[in-house]
C-alpha cells in the first residue's frame, strides 16, 4: 500500500517536474480568435493555418531550440470577449505574442490591451485599412493585406479588361462595406471606370432582390460588392435566380467569396474576380507543398485567412531569430522591415506603418476553383504610408 | 415593525455584506499575488452585475421583463467614453451618464410603459435593436468598429485618488460604486414608493381605488433602472478602454436577463451573485469548448424550470427565518 | 409618359412583388408564432429556431437522397413529434405558474440558444444550400418572376387557406378555439386540453418546420438563419393581433409592401426600424392589433 502510494508520488512529481521544464521552454503564441459566433468559419481557416505552421517548425526544432505553444482563447467575434480574453492570454497563459484577431474591431481594441501589456500583436485577417493607417499603434502589424491593396490590384485589371466599364456597386450598409466600395469606386473611377449608381442593403438582408429593379435599370456591365459571408450566398444565388448574372462581371472585396461560401453559393459564383492576397494556385514550390500539407491535415483547401495565418508563424520565426530573444521590444525592430518567404511569395513589412507588402492577384473563379487571372507587385499596390503615431 | 419585505431586504443585505466580504479577500489574495486578469474579470463581473441590478429592478419589483437593457448600459458607456476622450475626469462622465440615461429612460419610459406582459418585452427588445442598428452605422461614434483610445483615468476622491488601471483599486472602487447603486435601489424598494410597485404588480386594477396613479410609480422604477444600468456602462470603458456596438446587442441584455433569472429575481443581490456564477462559468466552459451556449443554455432553462426563485432566491428564506428569530425578544 | 411606365415596370412594380413573396415567406413563419401565442399564451422565442431546424432537417435528408416534394411533407411530419415532446417536457413545466408570460419566454429563450449552437455543432458555421427545385422564370405583364418563388407565392396562399379551415372549419379546430377561450370549460366539456395544447405547439412548430424547407432555396441554410424572421414575425403577429390567423395574414402582406416600399424611396436601412415603429404605434394606440386574439370575438 505504502509503495503504491510512493510510486504514485514519484510519478506525480516527475509528471509536474517534466511540465513545468517543457512549460519554461516553449514560446507561447496566444490565439485570441471567434472558435464561435458569426465568424467562427475565419476562425477555423486561422486555426488551421497556424497549426500548421506551428507542427512544421516544432519538427524542424522549434524557434532557437524552442518549440513552439499555441493557446487559444473564443473571442466569439465579440470585441468585448476578445479584450478580455487578450488580457487572459498576456497576465494568465503569460504568452510572448497575440494573434488571431478577426473582425477589424477586435483587432483595434486588442491592440489597445497589447500596448498596455507591453506585447505585440499581429493580425492575419482584418483589412480595414485604419489598422495600420489613422489608427496604427506600435505594438500591431499586419501580415495580411489591408483592403486598398485589395481594390488597387482589381481597380489595375478592371481597366485592362474591360476599359471605361460601366460599374453598379451594391455594398452592407455599414461603415466597412460602404469604406470598400468607395475605395474601389476612387481606384476604378481613376483608371476610367464610369460609376452608374450604388445601393446599400442592411447587413444581412434576406432578400436582395428588391434592389434588383434599379440594378436591371441601370445595365452595369459589372457589379461591384462588398458583402460577405452568408450575406454573398443569397445575394448571388437570388441574382442568378433572377437571370441578372448573363452579360454581368462579377467583382467583390477579398472576402466576398470564400472557402467557407463557395459551395453554398455553387454556379452563381463563376466568374467572380476579386483582388487578393491569395490563391491554391500560386505557383511556387512553397505553395505547393503548403496546399498538399494543408489539405491532408484539414481535408479543405486553404483560403486567404488560412495563408496568411500559416506565414505569420515563419515572420515571427524570423524575427525572434534575427532578435536573438522573445523580448518584445527586440521583436518589434526585428519585424520592422522584415522579409520572409511564405506560399505568396516573399512579404516585407513595412517599417514605418507595420503592413506587410506582397505581390497582389485578381483570381476568378473558373469552375469552382480561383484562378489567377492577373497580378500587380507589392510596391504599386501597397499605396502611401499615412501612420503618423511611430 | 418588520414586515415581510424589510424583512426580505435584511436578508437581501446581509448576503450582499457576505459577496462583499468574498470580495475583499479576493482582492486582498489578487494583490498578494500580483494578478491582473482575475481583478478586472471580476471588475467586468460587478459592471455587468450593476446592468442586471437594473433589469431585476423591473423584473422582481415591477413584473416586467426587459429584452433591451443593454440600450441604457450602451449609451452609458458611449458617453462616458466620448467624455472621458475630451476630459479625462470620472466625475464628468458620470454626471454626464446620469443626466443623459434619467433623460433616455423618461422618453423610452413614456413610450414602454403603455404595455404590459410580454409587450413590454417585445417593444423593449425592439428599441434596444434599433437603438443599436443606428449606433452601429454612425461614422462619429467609429460605428462598427467602435471607439479605441479611451484613456487610463486618475479618479479624483478628495483625500485620494485611484487610478482605473490599477487592478486593486479600481476593483474596489467599482464594487463600492455598485455597493451605493444597491443600496439606493433597496432603500428606494423599501419605501412606500416600493410598496406600490409591488402592489402594482399584484393587482394593477386596484390602485386607482386606492388613490394612486399606475404611470408614474412604473415610470420612476423604469428611470432608477435606466440611470443604474447607465451609470454601469459608464465603467466599462474606464476598464476596458474601449467600446463598440456589441455592447448594446441582444447579447448583452439577453445576458443580464440570464443573470438576474439564475442569481434570483427580486433579490437586488441575486443579480451580482449571477454575474460573478456566470463570468465564472463562461471564462471555464470557453477555455474547454466553443459551444458554452449550450452548456449555458441547459443550465439556463434548468434555473427556469426548477429553480424559478434563482439561487439567491432559493436562500433567502432560510435567512429570513434566521433574522425572523433574532427579532423576537 | 413612357418613362413613368418604364419605370413602373421596372422598379415601381416588380418591387412590389417581390414585397409579396417576402410578406408570404413572413407570414408561413409567423403563423405557427401567432397559433401557439393565442392559444397558450407562450411567446415562443426559440421559434426562429424551429424554422431552422426545419431547414436543416430538410439538409439532412436532402443528404441522402430524398426529394424536395418528399420533404414537404415529411419535414412538418417529422416536427410534430419534436413539438409535442417540447411542449410536454418543458412547457407544461412553468405553465402554471403565475408568471406563465415572463417564465415561458425565458424558457424558450434558453432553448433557442442551446438549438442554434447545436446547429453549429453538427452542422458546422458555414451555410448551406438546397438546389433551387424548380428553375426558370415566368413574365408577368413582362415582370419577370423567377417560377420557384411563384411556387412559393401559390404554396403559400394555399398552406395559408388550409391552417385557417383547420382552425375554424373542422372540430379538431373548434376544440382549440374552446381551449383558447376557456380552458376550464372546454376541459368540462370533455376536450383534452393537455393534448389540444401539446397538439397546438406541435402543429405551430411544424408549420416554423415548414417554411423552413419552403425558404431554404432562396435564403440559405446556416445556424443563425432563425434570427432573420424573428423580429418580423414578431411585428406581424402584433400587428394583427396575437392570435388572429387573418390578422397575420394581413399584417404581413401590409407591412412587407411598406418595407419594400421605404427601401425604395427612403434607404433600406430604414425598413426595419419604420416597420419596428409602427408596431410601437400599434401597441400604444391598439395593443389587441388589427383583428384581436384567437378564440375571442
Amino acid at each position: 500500500m505504502k509503495t503504491t502510494r510512493t510510486i504514485l508520488l514519484a510519478a506525480l512529481l516527475s509528471a509536474t517536474a517534466l511540465s513545468t521544464a517543457y512549460a519554461a521552454d516553449t514560446i507561447k503564441i496566444g490565439v485570441d480568435t471567434p472558435l464561435s459566433g458569426t465568424y467562427a468559419g475565419i476562425g477555423q481557416q486561422v486555426k488551421w493555418g497556424l497549426e500548421l505552421a506551428t507542427k512544421e517548425v516544432n519538427a524542424k526544432g522549434g524557434i532557437m531550440g524552442r518549440q513552439i505553444e499555441l493557446i487559444y482563447e473564443d473571442s466569439e467575434a465579440n470585441p468585448a470577449v476578445a479584450v478580455q480574453k487578450a488580457e487572459k492570454l498576456f497576465e494568465v497563459s503569460k504568452v510572448d505574442f497575440l494573434t488571431g484577431t478577426v473582425n477589424s474591431g477586435a483587432t483595434l481594441a486588442v491592440g489597445q490591451v497589447a500596448e498596455r501589456a507591453k506585447k505585440l500583436l499581429a493580425t492575419t485577417v482584418s483589412f480595414a485599412d485604419s489598422i495600420t493607417g489613422e489608427k496604427c499603434s506600435p505594438n500591431v502589424f499586419r501580415v495580411n493585406a489591408k483592403a486598398g491593396q485589395q481594390s488597387t490590384a482589381l481597380a489595375a485589371w478592371l481597366a485592362k479588361e474591360k476599359p471605361k466599364a460601366k460599374v453598379f456597386f451594391l455594398g452592407p450598409d455599414y461603415l466597412m462595406g460602404r469604406s470598400t466600395v468607395s475605395a474601389f469606386k476612387e481606384a476604378a473611377e481613376k483608371v476610367g471606370a464610369k460609376s452608374l449608381g450604388e445601393v446599400y442593403a442592411p447587413l444581412g438582408s434576406k432578400d436582395y432582390s428588391q434592389y434588383f429593379g434599379q440594378i436591371r435599370a441601370a445595365q452595369p456591365q459589372v457589379l461591384y460588392t462588398s458583402v460577405a459571408g452568408n450575406d454573398t450566398v443569397r445575394l448571388f444565388t437570388q441574382m442568378q435566380e433572377f437571370g441578372l448574372l448573363k452579360n454581368l462581371t462579377l467583382l467583390g472585396a477579398s472576402g466576398t467569396v470564400t472557402s467557407q461560401n463557395i459551395a453554398a453559393i455553387g454556379k452563381a459564383a463563376e466568374g467572380f474576380a476579386t483582388g487578393v492576397g491569395y490563391s491554391t494556385e500560386i505557383d511556387n514550390p512553397v505553395n505547393k507543398a503548403f496546399v498538399a500539407a494543408f489539405k491532408a491535415a484539414n481535408k479543405a483547401d486553404p483560403d486567404l485567412y488560412g495563408t496568411d495565418s500559416y506565414g505569420l508563424i515563419y515572420a515571427y520565426k524570423a524575427a525572434v531569430e534575427k532578435a536573438k530573444s522573445t523580448d518584445t521590444d527586440k521583436v518589434r525592430t526585428a519585424l520592422r522591415g522584415l522579409t520572409w518567404s511564405t506560399p505568396q511569395g516573399e512579404k516585407t513589412i513595412r517599417a514605418g506603418d507595420h503592413q506587410a507588402m506582397q505581390t497582389m492577384y485578381v483570381v476568378q473563379v473558373t469552375n469552382g476553383q480561383f484562378k489567377i487571372i492577373s497580378k500587380v507587385s507589392g510596391e504599386d499596390a501597397i499605396g502611401p504610408d499615412t501612420c503618423t503615431r511611430f | 415593525m418588520v414586515d415581510a419585505l424589510t424583512r426580505s431586504m435584511r436578508a437581501s443585505h446581509l448576503l450582499l455584506a457576505i459577496l462583499v466580504a468574498a470580495s475583499l479577500v479576493v482582492a486582498a489574495i489578487g494583490a498578494a499575488l500580483g494578478d491582473i486578469f482575475y481583478l478586472r474579470l471580476a471588475t467586468e463581473a460587478l459592471i455587468f452585475g450593476g446592468l442586471a441590478i437594473s433589469v431585476d429592478i423591473l423584473l422582481g419589483y415591477t413584473g416586467l421583463l426587459s429584452l433591451g437593457q443593454a440600450l441604457y448600459f450602451g449609451l452609458g458607456a458611449y458617453l462616458s467614453a466620448l467624455v472621458l476622450m475630451v476630459v479625462p475626469s470620472f466625475w464628468a462622465a458620470i454626471a454626464a451618464t446620469t443626466l443623459a440615461s434619467a433623460v433616455a429612460g423618461l422618453i423610452g419610459g413614456f413610450i414602454v410603459n403603455r404595455v404590459r406582459g410580454v409587450y413590454f418585452a417585445l417593444i423593449t427588445f425592439g428599441m434596444a435593436q434599433v437603438a443599436a442598428k443606428i449606433v452601429y452605422n454612425t461614422r462619429a461614434l467609429g460605428a462598427s468598429d467602435g471607439l479605441i483610445g479611451v484613456p487610463v483615468i486618475d479618479i479624483n476622491l478628495g483625500v485620494t485618488s485611484i487610478s482605473s488601471g490599477s487592478p486593486v483599486g479600481f476593483f474596489l472602487f467599482v464594487l463600492a460604486l455598485i455597493v451605493v447603486m444597491y443600496a439606493l435601489a433597496a432603500y428606494l424598494l423599501d419605501t412606500p414608493f416600493g410598496r406600490l410597485l409591488i402592489a402594482l404588480r399584484a393587482n394593477e386594477a386596484r390602485i386607482p381605488f386606492l388613490g394612486y396613479r399606475t404611470m408614474t410609480p412604473r415610470l420612476a422604477a423604469y428611470v432608477v433602472a435606466a440611470v443604474i444600468a447607465g451609470v454601469s456602462g459608464a465603467l466599462y470603458p474606464m476598464l476596458r478602454g474601449f467600446v463598440s456596438p456589441e455592447l448594446m446587442y441582444f447579447e448583452t441584455s439577453g445576458n443580464a436577463v440570464i443573470t438576474v433569472v439564475t442569481g434570483g429575481t427580486g433579490t437586488l443581490v441575486g443579480a451580482l451573485y449571477g454575474s460573478a456564477l456566470l463570468t465564472l462559468l463562461k471564462s471555464v466552459i470557453g477555455s474547454f469548448t466553443p459551444h458554452h451556449l449550450i452548456v449555458i443554455g441547459i443550465l439556463f432553462m434548468g434555473a427556469v424550470i426548477f429553480l424559478p426563485k434563482g439561487i439567491m432566491g432559493s436562500i433567502r428564506p432560510a435567512i429570513e427565518r434566521m433574522l425572523a428569530r433574532g427579532e423576537k425578544p | 409618359m413612357s418613362e413613368a411606365v418604364q419605370y413602373f415596370q421596372f422598379v415601381l412594380a416588380p418591387q412590389m412583388l417581390i414585397g409579396l413573396v417576402l410578406g408570404v415567406a413572413v407570414i408561413l413563419v409567423a403563423l405557427g408564432l401567432t397559433i401557439i401565442f393565442g392559444l397558450l399564451d407562450v411567446i415562443n422565442m426559440s421559434h426562429g429556431e424551429f424554422y431552422a431546424l426545419g431547414a436543416f432537417f430538410a439538409l439532412a435528408l436532402a443528404q441522402i437522397g430524398l426529394p424536395f416534394w418528399l420533404l414537404l411533407l415529411l419535414v412538418p411530419l417529422l416536427m410534430l413529434p419534436v413539438g409535442y415532446i417540447v411542449e410536454r417536457a418543458l412547457i407544461q413545466r412553468v405553465f402554471h405558474s403565475g408568471d406563465r408570460h415572463v417564465r415561458t419566454l425565458l424558457l424558450t429563450f434558453g432553448l433557442g440558444l442551446v438549438m442554434e449552437d447545436s446547429y453549429r455543432l453538427v452542422f458546422g458555421p458555414n451555410p448551406y444550400r438546397p438546389e433551387t427545385p424548380i428553375t426558370g422564370g415566368v413574365e408577368i405583364f413582362d415582370i419577370f418572376l423567377p417560377s420557384y418563388r411563384l411556387f412559393l407565392i401559390i404554396v403559400g396562399a394555399a398552406i395559408i387557406a388550409a391552417v385557417a379551415f383547420i382552425v375554424y372549419r373542422t372540430r379538431l379546430g373548434a376544440m382549440v378555439r374552446a381551449a383558447a377561450f376557456d380552458r376550464d370549460m372546454a376541459a368540462s366539456l370533455g376536450v383534452p386540453v393537455q393534448h389540444v395544447y401539446a397538439g397546438a405547439f406541435a402543429f405551430g412548430v411544424a408549420l416554423a418546420g415548414l417554411a423552413g424547407v419552403l425558404l431554404a432555396p432562396i435564403y440559405s441554410v446556416f445556424p443563425t438563419m432563425g434570427r432573420d424572421f424573428i423580429l418580423m414575425a414578431f411585428t406581424v403577429v402584433i400587428v394583427g393581433g396575437m392570435g388572429s390567423i387573418a390578422g397575420v395574414v394581413v399584417a404581413g402582406l401590409l407591412l412587407s409592401q411598406i418595407q419594400a416600399i421605404v427601401a425604395l424611396y427612403i434607404s433600406p436601412v430604414w425598413s426595419d426600424p419604420v416597420v419596428f415603429g409602427i408596431m410601437v404605434v400599434m401597441l400604444m394606440v391598439r395593443p389587441q392589433g388589427l383583428f384581436g386574439r384567437l378564440g375571442h370575438g
